[in-house]
């Protein structure tokens, strides 16, 4: 039997000029947090969208626990917690009323009242109007609504938007124990530290395209290290002309490269080139990232 | 669905309410006021003008025709055309139409329980209106000289309910047909104003009068003897199927709709080469 959660084959959705996304092809697998990483407008909600039938993609598929998100997507739903990013709620609606109606149209699924677990854990009061929420307390609303039905996917969209920091280590938390539970979850962020935090893999989106798929660790882990060596005196330009280092910045007697591979023959020409002294440090997943939407598209990385 | 559209019910609760008592004062003004201006209205029974706009106001049942059966249906259909788009484009728009579509509901699910909300409100609010023209006219029978009953006024006033439900149906058509809410009531409105006016200036022009199917008022009859007798069982049922049709087509744009992306129907999407 599949392990596959969500899986998209060569989706592309194209509505206008620059917008959309093309020839996606994703996997996530059960029990994984997956993170969706893009900058906004790279196509992150509308591939969101496509998975959870609010529009048809141009061409391509999507299917979800191995069902055609446009044809099996009332059964799909069931299954499924979505917390969009653009949150738009019922404002003269009383929270637990909004939390009532919401467990209500969902129908029964063992989780009834699990709501108020839910509000308690992210300190919301749910007495109050929707209407009379700051932007982060309108955020735990949507937050507690996605989790509330305990599905067994869950698509989040930039779910620590607008929450403080204490807040927001909770909901990281809540995604967590998630994955222990052996669910799934979609994790759309733009903000690398949580995902970095809370995701197994990551799938970078650039310009409406699938750059990278990869594992967190593995994508870390991967040789990428930035190092600025002082030397007694400048060595020639082009020096360190040599597969897989590029030249970032040259000072009065330093340089400043990117390895991704020969470290050590970067090393013994640093060495007959009377190298002083040498600082190094890995580029964590924020420069990983950065490095995927630098002009080159990253294609050192 | 019915859970759906038990909530949609309660969501316009309080705006059914108070456009009930909102237009209960349409009865409650020009009935009451009727017994003093009786005499002066029979001396305005042929002003052309009046004809202009579908009055006449002679009698009682001319009277209640004049004032109620038109204009009655015709600021209740403001009502439809806000609600109507509103419930669709309006919800899309501010965004909490995402929320519901991507609960376990079907798309037509979502359309009927709208549709039959808004029309079970209507309905609510004619009838309010309706047993309001009765009290109204009760009390003041013993002044006005009339062989219309209270029975005949509420169903006089109840029978403007087609007109409305179709106005409402179209409505929700156009909201899921437009590309944003603004174009589908401006479309709604303007199918009102059009139907209105033409209808009551065909009677006058000829031009306009190949035209005349085609507005709806055309299948509201607003003289005295309707007033008495009710309206035509072939001119309600004109308007109610033209709203089940604009129902139908709502169900058929809603499901091909793109939400969120606000397009035409004709803007498809190609993939660019």
């Amino acid at each position: 039997m599949s392990n596959q959660v969500i899986e998209t084959r060569a989706l592309t959705v194209y509505y206008g000029k620059h917008r959309g996304i093309f020839d996606v092809d994703l996997s996530v697998e059960k029990g994984e947090v997956f993170g969706f990483l893009g900058p906004n407008g790279a196509g992150k909600t509308t591939t969101q969208r496509v998975l959870l039938d609010v529009f048809p993609p141009t061409s391509g598929k999507a299917s979800i626990f191995g069902m055609d998100c446009q044809k099996q997507g009332v059964e799909l739903r069931k299954r499924i917690g979505y917390l969009p990013g653009e949150l738009a709620l019922y404002a003269n609606m009383r929270a637990h009323e909004f939390f009532k109606m919401y467990e209500y149209l969902r129908g029964e699924n063992g989780s009834k009242g699990y709501w108020k677990e839910l509000a308690a854990r992210l300190d919301l009061d749910t007495s109050r109007k929707i209407s009379q929420f700051s932007r982060g307390n309108k955020q735990k609303v949507g937050v507690v609504a996605a989790f509330m039905n305990r599905p067994d996917l869950l698509i989040l969209d930039e779910p620590t938007g607008g929450l403080d920091p204490l807040v927001q280590r909770t909901v990281l938390e809540m995604v967590r124990e998630v994955k222990a539970d052996g669910r799934t979850v979609f994790f759309s962020s733009h903000i690398l530290s949580e995902v970095q935090a809370v995701c197994d893999r990551v799938g970078i989106i650039r310009e409406g395209q699938l750059v990278a798929t990869q594992k967190v660790e593995e994508m870390i882990a991967q040789r990428i290290n930035r190092m600025t060596m002082i030397f007694e005196e400048l060595p020639v330009e082009g020096i360190f002309n040599i597969r897989g280092v590029s030249e970032l910045e040259r000072g009065e007697k330093s340089i400043t490269l990117e390895v991704t591979e020969n470290l050590p023959e970067v090393l013994t020409i640093a060495a007959q080139n009377k190298i002083m002294d040498i600082e190094t440090h890995n580029l964590g997943l924020e420069e990983i990232f950065l490095a995927y939407y630098s002009k080159d598209g990253g294609e050192h990385v | 669905m019915f859970r759906l559209l038990i909530q949609e019910l309660k969501f316009r609760l309080n705006t059914t309410l108070w456009w009930s008592v909102g237009l209960s004062f349409l009865p409650l003004v020009y009935i009451g006021i009727y017994p003093s201006v009786a005499e002066e209205m029979a001396n305005l029974a042929d002003l052309e003008i009046y004809r202009a706009m579908g009055m006449n106001l002679g009698t009682f049942p001319d009277w209640v025709g004049s004032i109620l059966v038109i204009f009655l249906p015709l600021v209740a259909a403001i009502y439809a055309i806000l609600n109507g788009t509103g419930t669709l484009a309006g919800e899309e728009e501010d965004g909490r139409l995402e929320m519901l579509v991507t609960l376990p509901l079907a798309r037509w699910q979502i359309v009927t329980a709208k549709a039959l909300a808004l029309s079970l409100s209507i309905l609510t609010i004619l009838l309010i209106v309706s047993l309001g023209s009765m009290g109204v006219m009760t009390s003041i029978q013993d002044q006005i000289d009339t062989d219309l009953t209270g029975i005949e006024l509420f169903t006089a006033v109840l029978s403007t309910y087609p007109l409305v439900f179709s106005m409402a149906m179209l409505s929700i058509f156009l909201a899921s047909f437009c590309a944003n809410r603004r174009f589908a009531s401006l479309i709604a409105a303007a199918v009102l104003a059009v139907s209105y006016f033409g209808s009551n200036l065909a009677e006058s022009t000829k031009v306009l009068e190949p035209f005349e199917p085609f507005f709806l008022f055309t299948y509201v009859d607003a003289s005295g003897k309707a007033v008495v007798e009710g309206q035509q069982t072939g001119d309600l049922l004109v308007l109610m199927i033209t709203g089940v049709v604009a129902f139908l087509l709502s169900l058929v744009f809603f499901q091909r709709r793109r939400l969120t992306v606000g397009m035409w129907p004709w803007q498809r999407s190609k993939v660019p080469r």
